[in-house]
């Protein structure tokens, strides 16, 4: 756990790096990227559930944080700002891949089903073939209840249960007002519940 | 918070307190459904957070080294193509179409209004007749009107009061 001197330097350097990018450092901005992109891919992937698609996604946001990054003035953390970038970017590639209607809405999970079972080339891992099979099992199920979501309640949820991010927070990032974050958490929660109380009811 | 919604929300994330929170679950119907319920959500939270906290980046060193590359390739420095293209463009391809478009402008104005209002053949006898009103002598209460249909290329004058025609188009 950070003390809040060490939280205030890692303010302080951040603000320093983003003051050398907005100079034109691009190392300064490799640093950003190094501190941020495991969240931000992590987050991208959540909602579009697809390696590539959450790479390409986390690039472009990069990409465009890069570009627009003098226009960061510091009223919200580095970490907000780029976020809205990220949202803005994921949510319009969801609302176009919807519009369009093209590919499987959650691509790995249907290639994890094709792979062959006896594949010699399948990656061995730690655990037990039960417990993964169960996990991937749970995970499907979350992908599947999750891809029942807007775009919009998608990422109200997620901003909030796993980023932990706080009302403010989320309506900065998408650009909207706190009662409209929490309405859209309480009903993506209600959808959520029903489509998942089997699988909390046994943890 | 002005909805049940927003309350409830508060009140499952533990936002709600003091006089609100009293009021709010004074207001329940079903505590003990409503504290299930929140319950659940706790679960729900829990079981996100464990299964989807979880994802990592494939190669991340590869990531950076792609996003540099990129960054490199488009040449993209921040602001620097909007502040290059800028100046050129106001004083070069700006001011070249400006003008083009412009001229067209002009000629389609000059070729498809202005010849439509080219009165030398449509008013020839209305001027005669007109000049025959003046004569207070020849046509002292004349008065005149004037019908166009241009779609048909049609001119109707419709003359009351005219004591005789101009001798030109009397001679006609």
């Amino acid at each position: 756990m950070q003390t809040e001197a060490t939280l205030a330097q890692a303010d302080v350097s951040e603000m320093d790096l983003v003051k050398r990018c907005q100079a034109g450092d691009p190392e300064a901005f490799d640093e950003l990227v190094t501190r941020y992109r495991t969240r931000i891919f992590g987050m991208i992937y959540n909602m579009v559930h697809n390696e590539q698609d959450a790479w390409d996604l986390a690039q472009d946001s990069f990409v465009k944080a890069w570009r627009s990054i003098k226009r960061f003035r510091g009223r919200s953390s580095f970490y907000t700002w780029i976020y809205r970038i990220v949202m803005n970017v994921t949510i319009d590639w969801l609302r176009k891949k919807q519009v369009k209607g093209v590919g499987a809405e959650f691509d790995d999970a249907i290639q994890a089903k094709q792979i062959d079972p006896a594949s010699k080339t399948a990656p061995k891992a730690g655990a037990l073939p039960y417990e993964i099979m169960e996990r991937s099992e749970t995970r499907t199920r979350i992908d599947n209840a999750i891809a029942q979501l807007s775009p919009d309640h998608r990422a109200v949820i997620l901003m909030k249960e796993i980023e932990e991010m706080q009302y403010h927070e989320i309506a900065e990032t998408l650009g909207c007002s706190i009662g409209t974050v929490m309405s859209r958490l309480f009903y993506a929660r209600k959808k959520l519940q029903n489509l998942l109380r089997d699988v909390y009811e046994n943890i | 918070m002005k909805t049940f919604e927003e309350k409830w929300t508060a009140w499952l994330d533990g936002q709600l307190t003091g006089k609100e929170l009293i009021e709010f679950e004074a207001s329940l119907p079903d505590k003990a459904a409503a504290k299930l319920e929140k319950r659940d959500a706790k679960k729900l939270g829990a079981l996100l957070k464990r299964e989807l906290g979880t994802h990592v980046i494939a190669n991340e060193e590869f990531f950076s080294h792609q996003l540099r590359e990129r960054i490199a390739r488009e040449n993209v420095e921040p602001f620097r193509e909007q502040a290059a293209e800028v100046p050129t463009w106001w004083t070069v391809r700006r001011l070249f179409w400006t003008g083009t478009a412009s001229l067209a402008l002009f000629f389609v104005f000059a070729v498809f209004v202005m010849r439509e209002k080219n009165p030398a053949e449509q008013s020839q006898y209305l001027s005669q007749i007109l000049n025959a009103r003046v004569d207070p002598v020849v046509s002292p209460n004349a008065t005149i009107s004037m019908f166009e249909a241009k779609g048909d290329r049609v001119t109707v004058l419709w003359t009351e009061g005219l004591q005789s025609l101009p001798a030109d188009y009397a001679a006609k």
